[in-house]
């Protein structure tokens, strides 16, 4: 078997167990829901509804079918996206998700990056200083951070930056008066609100990938493989570059992927603190207005996210890495 | 830092400064449960009607704190478990400890007291408000009427409804007292006098109080019950979870194992705060809910490091011959592998007590966490986000509170790794 067939095999392994891990989501949520109290088609009725249609829902479920075939009945909705009708917004459950998707999407990818550059930043920082005042210092924060919730970032940065300064807004995407600005304004107007968000959500990931990243700078660099390439005459920077550095972000890469994962699911304290528009405060107004059905789609999207990044994460493993296409296979 | 001072010591100074502060109040209440005994005894009519859940939480936090003290004073063991010098880490473990078991005894008021909303709310810390009190009616009593009325002078409830808060008052043929824009008037022989004047006291509100005229002091002494409680109780889910799973795979070994390392690392590739919030949202959110889900939620890193440690003693000699002689599973796990376990196990733990009060706070700032009826940190800080650009004290201090308590317990479990594994960091 040439390397070639080993790669496909390997990829199809490792998507195929995705899928399992998907599919065990699913069950794991369909149990959840008959477990739950009361009558699971109770959770996607709404008082409010038609009787007719009520029990057009109730029939949907197939609840007089075995239990076996109820449950294929709910992988297959699943599996084709359909979550279900919102009791509140009165629209398919997906198409809810879809509009508040974007600003997940685009918030979580700006953090994500700016997670990634302080991190790597502070890294190589902190690396170059090994033993010094400022390596210590972040070193300590670091720690520090893992025992502060994110709520009491996000309100002390509110108080701070808000109502004390009055420099940036507390809540919200949009500036109140945004009808007659051009394009540029009203993006710039929503960056000028998205400041503080994005340094709550930012700050726990920086300080682990920071941590991660530095701790795995010095193993590798303290490697014999390293002291013979010093050894044979090569400058530090290209050493650091090219050897050091890509051996370091070898297990950094899943850590990124499952918070990826995390933050495509939405941001459920920060989005709450800052009233903004995405998957985390809709999960949760959701959950407070008792809509089930969006409250189980929303699970299951970010569920979905999860998986979805950590195979990307894997996949760019085995890109930098072919050695790991052997791991995988097993 | 603190010299030669050792935990026990501080332990004693805690004990009798809550001791002596409280000493009337103790006295009360012992005198109040040997009252409350002998009508039992003389059983005329059923007192237990009387006896709410506070009463009985006075009573024992007032028997456990005498308890205490004298086997503080007394046993040498406690005093050995207690020699490390003091250090700031167990400086705020004892301050935590006390406020989770004395409670009632050091605030002496009840976290949901609030009267006369007007003059209380959202006071500053360190500031105090003047009260009269009511006289109270001494009718002729029967045994039962003058219990109950003992109960209710001796153990705060929600509610009082003797006690008038003001902000300014005059005296003359009637007792005048003025309450933010209203004033009213109350007849002098209506009040508690002293000389034909009204005894005016004063409360003094510690940290402030917050949006319903209730006291944020009491209310953070209260809030670390149910950090604590949702906290060991869902160590406690997740060790039993972990530590039986791991024994079943390690013993079974072959598909078995598969299976349950498989299922683990699912588990912990997948974010567990979704399946916790659709688990609350489905199940309703309660205390028992909370600490079974984070139970839940946590048992995967023990089952890993407590399969690797079954799996190196599964073969040793003393293990199987603790085998051969037939001993039941729960035996074999409690006895022969825990105590060798239990260092790595109980470092884990200390970690994933940290990781379930933030988890809890986080939640019950969600509105998913324990439920309304009993003060949480967490919550506390969620209703001040309202009142942030005037109340700078109603999210600052439960905040400080709970982040100190996290950074204390992530320590002691850093310093127990260090001690038992030195390469780590």
């Amino acid at each position: 078997m040439n390397l070639q067939h080993k790669i496909i095999r390997s990829l199809l392994s490792r998507v195929l167990s995705s899928v399992f891990v998907l599919l065990l989501l699913i069950t794991f949520v369909f149990i959840l829901v008959r477990l739950a109290p009361g009558d699971p088609t109770a959770k996607y009725i709404s008082p409010k509804l038609s009787p007719d249609l009520a029990e057009n829902v109730q029939k949907s479920f197939g609840l007089n079918e075995p239990i076996h075939k109820q449950f294929i009945l709910f992988v297959s909705k699943t599996l084709t996206g359909d979550f279900g009708v919102s009791y509140n917004y009165r629209i398919p459950v997906l198409s809810v998700i879809k509009e508040y998707f974007l600003f997940t999407l685009i918030f979580s990818s700006i953090s994500l990056a700016i997670q990634i550059i302080i991190s790597f930043w502070l890294a190589k920082v902190s690396f170059n200083n090994q033993g010094k005042l400022f390596d210590k210092i972040l070193t300590k924060l670091s720690i520090f951070n893992y025992s502060i919730p994110a709520f009491v970032i996000g309100l002390i940065l509110i108080y701070i930056f808000s109502i004390k300064l009055n420099l940036l807004p507390t809540s919200g995407l949009n500036s109140i008066y945004d009808e007659d600005k051009n394009a540029w304004m009203i993006i710039l107007d929503k960056l000028y609100h998205i400041i503080l968000p994005l340094i709550t959500i930012s700050i726990a990931g920086i300080s682990i990938f920071y941590k991660y990243l530095r701790d795995n700078l010095i193993v590798i660099s303290n490697q014999t493989f390293v002291l013979n390439l010093k050894a044979s005459g090569l400058n530090e920077k290209q050493i650091y570059k090219k050897h050091i550095l890509p051996n370091a972000i070898q297990p950094l890469i899943s850590v990124i992927g499952i918070e990826y994962g995390l933050l495509l699911g939405g941001a459920l304290i920060t989005e709450v603190i800052f009233a903004l528009p995405g998957m985390g405060r809709l999960t949760i107004n959701a959950i407070i207005n008792r809509d089930f059905p969006l409250v189980i789609g929303c699970t299951l999207i970010a569920g979905v996210m999860v998986i979805v990044t950590n195979l990307i994460a894997d996949l760019i493993k085995i890109k930098m890495d072919k050695r790991l296409v052997k791991d995988l296979i097993r | 830092m603190f010299g030669k001072i050792k935990i026990w010591h501080f332990s004693i100074f805690i004990l009798s400064t809550i001791l002596i502060i409280r000493f009337l109040h103790i006295i009360n209440v012992f005198v109040l449960l040997f009252d409350l005994l002998k009508s039992l005894v003389s059983a005329k009519q059923n007192i237990f009607s009387l006896v709410g859940f506070n009463v009985v939480d006075h009573i024992i936090s007032a028997i456990l704190l005498i308890i205490l003290m004298v086997l503080l004073l007394l046993s040498k063991n406690i005093k050995r478990i207690l020699s490390y010098k003091l250090s700031l880490v167990s400086f705020a473990m004892v301050i935590l400890a006390a406020a989770f078991l004395f409670a009632p005894i050091i605030t002496m008021q009840n976290p949901e007291f609030q009267k006369d909303i007007t003059v209380t709310k959202l006071l500053p810390p360190f500031s105090s408000v003047k009260y009269v009190e009511l006289r109270k009616k001494n009718d002729n009593l029967n045994e039962i009427v003058y219990l109950k009325n003992r109960i209710d002078q001796i153990i705060p409830e929600t509610f009082n409804n003797s006690i008038i808060y003001f902000d300014n008052y005059k005296v003359s043929d009637k007792f005048y007292y003025y309450q933010a824009s209203s004033h009213n008037q109350i007849e002098l022989n209506q009040l508690q006098l002293r000389n034909r004047k009204p005894i005016i006291e004063s409360k003094l509100f510690l940290l402030g109080s917050d949006e319903y005229g209730r006291d944020v002091f009491t209310r953070i002494i209260y809030g670390s019950r149910i950090s604590l409680v949702v906290g060991f109780g869902a160590v406690l889910v997740s060790f039993l979870l972990g530590i039986s799973f791991a024994f079943f795979a390690a013993e079974k070994g072959g598909f078995v194992n598969l299976i349950l390392s498989r299922v683990t690392d699912l588990f912990l590739a997948f974010p567990s705060i979704f399946l916790v919030v659709l688990i609350l949202a489905l199940f309703g959110s309660n205390i028992i809910s909370v600490i079974v889900v984070l139970g839940f939620s946590g048992w995967m890193s023990l089952f890993k490091i407590a399969k690797s440690e079954i799996i190196s003693i599964k073969n040793k000699e003393y293990y199987l011959s603790a085998k051969l002689l037939g001993l039941k599973n729960y035996k074999l796990l409690f006895n022969e592998i825990l105590p060798v376990i239990i260092v790595p196990v109980m470092v884990n733990l200390i970690f994933q007590l940290s990781n379930v009060i933030l988890a809890e706070s986080a939640l019950s700032f969600l509105g998913l966490g324990t439920g309304s009826n009993y003060p949480s940190w967490g919550s506390m800080i969620e209703s001040g986000q309202r009142y942030i650009s005037q109340s700078w004290w109603l999210i600052f201090t439960p905040a400080v509170v709970l982040v100190a308590t996290l950074l204390s317990i992530n320590e002691i479990g850093r310093k127990i790794n260090k001690i038992i594994n030195p390469t780590f960091e």
